[in-house]
């Protein structure tokens, strides 16, 4: 067995590092070369010299943050060589342009799972099984209590949430990148057949996907709050933020709900504060995690990005499954 | 007419926090289900059903055994979620495949009248067998209210107001009266329902029921602007809050909580039965001191209340009392319009009425409440702040002119309560909390200094807000020392004020002395933890109030 420090791909300062090809994966703080998962900004900061990602998650990133950085694009699939490693992206089925990174070095592959869900999910490109011999992956929600309904399922749930409130706005909180479009793309099939408006903040992602060959519903921009009262019986898509300040005391009639996975749990729907909570993610549940590790043939498996005690436990006894820890 | 339809009402109520919206929705539930499953769900949503039929534990087990999971794998979703009926509800998601295509639909009244209480009626075997086969045919959306029902932990944000309100609306009846009719036992039948929604107002019917309970409102600063003379003061005991009454010749005690205790305190029923008169009293249960004429402590009535036919020398060795505050109706006549200063009188009168007239001397397990009587504002907060002395936790202060209403109703009655005592004490350990305060750690255990070394000293859940929790849950995470299950031991660093009601010397814990309520009071961010208080001074302030 290698020690920590001689793995092709490590922790260091508490990022992903390949020494290598001195390169870090989504670093928290500025390095001179960084590969970009997907665009979310916990996975994104300023001040690296160069940013690596596919073209969507590059222009995504521009429209978020502006022209002022300097990034090199990639297809998905194409490989590409840093200090003799050969570097692919995938898709991981997290948003548009989310990518897995495979890194290929003498024979020894590895592979960085970045965020990602298994589910259908039509604004973005199906997760695609890569093997690997090492596999890094997230376990935002590594337990069985996560199972999730089929996305038709809630958004039908959310159309019924809607509809059976006429004389309410109906207020539906989600991220405003990747959740927001495929709410949108759900919720637009359902028998809900009202108006939706959407926080500037989404409206600007809507149009970048569009921009991006993504069809999705139009929805009419929130221009003017004091509005939202008024518009009883019709859906507002808004960013969990927008939740936290005094925002919402604006409003009397309106009925709230938050789209995410930890919604599934009762005592954090309720603590959440909102009305209703829709049990929807765009990370793997804990039966897609399995999976992948399976389908990735990896013998040495790494988690991060979550509560892995039990799935660790959980491989190397049921599955015998080696997993290993790069500590911190 | 189905579990389907109440799991559905279940899930709406959950999931509303508008009071207007929930009476809606029940409203219509009870309009469109049978009356027999009406009146079980009042009996649920009204948390009358707290019956354990299956512990939560065998639950985890049985599904570990049927589905072959590791227990150790539930227990560390336990953690996360907080209540092993939803555990096992979401881990039943992950089973959907070994599942029967077609779903049955059963009644309210079938599963809790039938199915689940037959469940104990069954040997091992065919228990688990009937428990899976529930699993397996019911519709998905039902398992939680199945587990939930199953193990006795079945609670929903619906309070007994929000019933009576919504079936006042159903038929336009007076909120009392439906208060009225929601007291005393509530068994599940097809004419309890009926009785409640009945249009035709019966005074009769109501003769089994107690009434319902006035209470009493934290104090507020615009009373001290009134005469001291448009109220009555009376001692706030510490004991069970009760309405002692006598129908047709039949004693029966209702505590607050709406359980008949009778069997409890027999001696009580016993001796009252003997006074001529019909009555309903409002009162409070007390262990007492005869010798020094005080209350005793809470705890000492605890040995009481949980223990049914209380043999003799139990009666001997932890004597009660009941001390009635408020005459309610007498020989049948409801007098409870009355103001209070004219039910006070009527309660003198008939008091030492039964005093001379019993043949059964009832002054030594039955007395009527003391008035004290401040002579301005300044001497009613001596008497507050003497209430330690006397074990009481404060004052009550009733308007005079009142009426016994119902409910927490505002400006008729207020508690004058005895401020809590405090001290600065460091946080040694937590441990994570259940139900909605799952996966976070909100218990937390308390020490104070003894020499160099922190001694805990009272553990508290209540007083942070849930941004502090949250913090504090943070902090706990990055700062723990070791872990032992679902406790950590935490690097000493957190100080914080926490009040309580008693202290008193206690040979169980380690530092010898107990304290009750203990609850947070403040975060003390601006002390270190040499700043906390020693062991020495909470032995001072015992010292002080005996």
């Amino acid at each position: 067995m290698r020690t920590k420090q001689e793995y092709l791909i490590r922790y260091k300062d508490g990022n992903l590092y390949c020494e290598l090809a001195d390169i870090w994966i989504d670093p928290s703080k500025p390095v001179k070369k960084a590969l970009i998962t997907h665009a979310h900004f916990d996975h994104f900061t300023f001040g690296c010299e160069e940013y690596i990602s596919t073209k969507e998650t590059a222009i995504l990133l521009k429209e978020r943050v502006g022209d002022n950085i300097k990034i090199k694009t990639f297809e998905y699939g194409e490989v590409f060589k840093i200090n003799g490693i050969n570097i692919s992206f995938h898709p991981s089925g997290h948003i548009l342009g989310s990518s897995q990174i495979r890194f290929i070095f003498a024979e020894e592959k590895w592979l960085i799972s970045g965020d990602f869900k298994l589910q259908k999910d039509a604004t973005c490109k199906q997760y695609e099984i890569v093997k690997t011999d090492y596999l890094i992956s997230e376990c935002t929600f590594g337990l069985p209590i996560f199972k999730w309904d089929e996305s038709k399922k809630i958004a039908n749930d959310i159309s019924k949430w809607i509809t059976n409130s006429p004389e309410k706005t109906s207020l539906l909180f989600c991220y405003s990148l990747g959740k927001a479009q495929r709410l949108l793309n759900e919720i637009s099939q359902t028998n809900f057949k009202g108006n939706i408006y959407s926080h500037g903040s989404i409206h600007k992602m809507n149009n970048s996907y569009k921009k991006l060959g993504i069809d999705i519903k139009d929805t009419i921009k929130i221009e003017n709050k004091k509005k939202i009262d008024e518009l009883k019986g019709n859906l507002i898509l808004l960013p969990p933020s927008l939740s936290k300040g005094s925002y919402l005391k604006n409003f009397k009639n309106i009925q709230t709900a938050f789209a995410s996975g930890w919604m599934s749990i009762r005592a954090l729907r309720k603590r959440s504060g909102y009305d209703k909570g829709f049990p929807i993610s765009d990370h793997a549940d804990w039966d897609g995690i399995l999976e992948v590790v399976k389908k990735s043939e990896a013998k040495n498996v790494f988690f991060h990005h979550g509560d892995s005690e039990a799935l660790t436990k959980y491989l190397r006894e049921k599955e015998s499954i080696n997993v290993l820890f790069f500590g911190k | 007419m189905s579990l389907k339809n109440f799991s559905e009402l279940f899930v709406d109520l959950d999931s509303s926090n508008s009071t207007n919206n929930k009476i809606e929705v029940l409203k219509n539930y009870f309009l469109s289900n049978d009356p027999i499953d009406n009146s079980w769900a009042i009996y649920l949503l009204t948390g009358k059903s707290n019956r354990r039929f299956i512990s939560g534990r065998y639950l985890k087990n049985l599904f570990s055994q049927i589905y072959e999971y590791p227990e150790w794998l539930i227990d560390t979703c336990y953690l996360k979620v907080g209540d092993s009926a939803e555990v096992i509800t979401l881990l039943l998601k992950n089973k959907s495949t070994s599942r029967k295509k077609k779903f049955s639909n059963i009644s309210l009244n079938e599963l809790l009248s039938k199915t689940i209480p037959d469940l104990s009626k069954l040997n091992e075997e065919e228990k688990n067998f009937k428990i899976k086969n529930m699993w397996e045919t019911l519709p998905e959306d039902n398992h939680l209210i199945f587990n939930k029902i199953l193990t006795g932990t079945f609670r929903v944000g619906v309070s007994i107001g929000l019933i009576t309100k919504s079936i006042s609306k159903l038929i336009n009846i007076d909120e009392e009266i439906i208060s009225h009719r929601l007291m005393g036992n509530f068994e599940p039948s097809i004419d309890s329902y009926k009785f409640l929604v009945n249009k035709n107002i019966n005074l009769q019917e109501l003769n089994s029921k107690p009434y319902p309970f006035l209470l009493a409102n934290t104090i507020e600063d615009k009373i001290f602007k009134h005469s001291i003379n448009d109220f009555q003061f009376e001692w706030k005991y510490d004991g069970i809050r009760m309405q002692l009454i006598k129908r047709s010749g039949n004693v029966s005690l209702w505590t607050r909580g709406q359980e008949l205790v009778n069997e409890s305190f027999p001696e009580l029923v016993e001796k009252m039965s003997h006074i001529k008169d019909d009555f309903v009293l409002d009162g409070e249960l007390l262990v007492w001191n005869f010798k020094e004429q005080i209350a005793c402590d809470f705890s000492l009535l605890q040995k009481r209340i949980n223990r049914k036919s209380p043999t003799r020398s139990i009666q001997i060795k932890y004597p009660i009392i009941f001390i009635a505050y408020d005459l309610l109706e007498i020989n049948g006549r409801d007098i409870r319009e009355i103001k209070l200063k004219n039910r006070r009188i009527e309660l003198e009168k008939y008091f030492s009425k039964w005093q001379n007239k019993t043949e059964n001397n009832i002054s030594d397990i039955f007395k009527i409440c003391d008035l004290i009587l401040p002579k301005d504002w300044p001497d009613a907060l001596t008497y507050k702040e003497k209430s330690r002395e006397n074990n009481t936790e404060g004052l009550i202060i009733k308007k005079k002119t009142s009426i016994y209403s119902s409910g927490r109703k505002k400006g008729i009655w207020w508690k004058y309560k005895v401020d809590p005592m405090q001290l600065d004490a460091v946080l040694i350990y937590a441990k994570g909390g259940s139900g909605r305060r799952a996966g976070l750690y909100t218990d937390y255990s308390f020490a104070l200094w003894k020499d160099q070394e922190l001694i805990k000293f009272a553990s508290a859940y209540s007083g942070l807000t849930n941004i502090e929790i949250k913090e504090l849950d943070k902090w706990i995470r990055k700062n723990t020392i070791e872990k032992f299950g679902p406790v950590r031991s935490l690097k000493p660093e957190m100080v914080f004020e926490i009040s309580f009601e008693k202290i008193q010397i206690s040979k169980r814990h380690k530092s010898g002395i107990a304290v009750r309520f203990p609850r947070i009071t403040k975060w003390r961010k601006d002390k270190n933890i040499h700043d906390a208080d020693s062991l020495e001074n909470a032995y001072k302030l015992m010292k002080k109030i005996s």
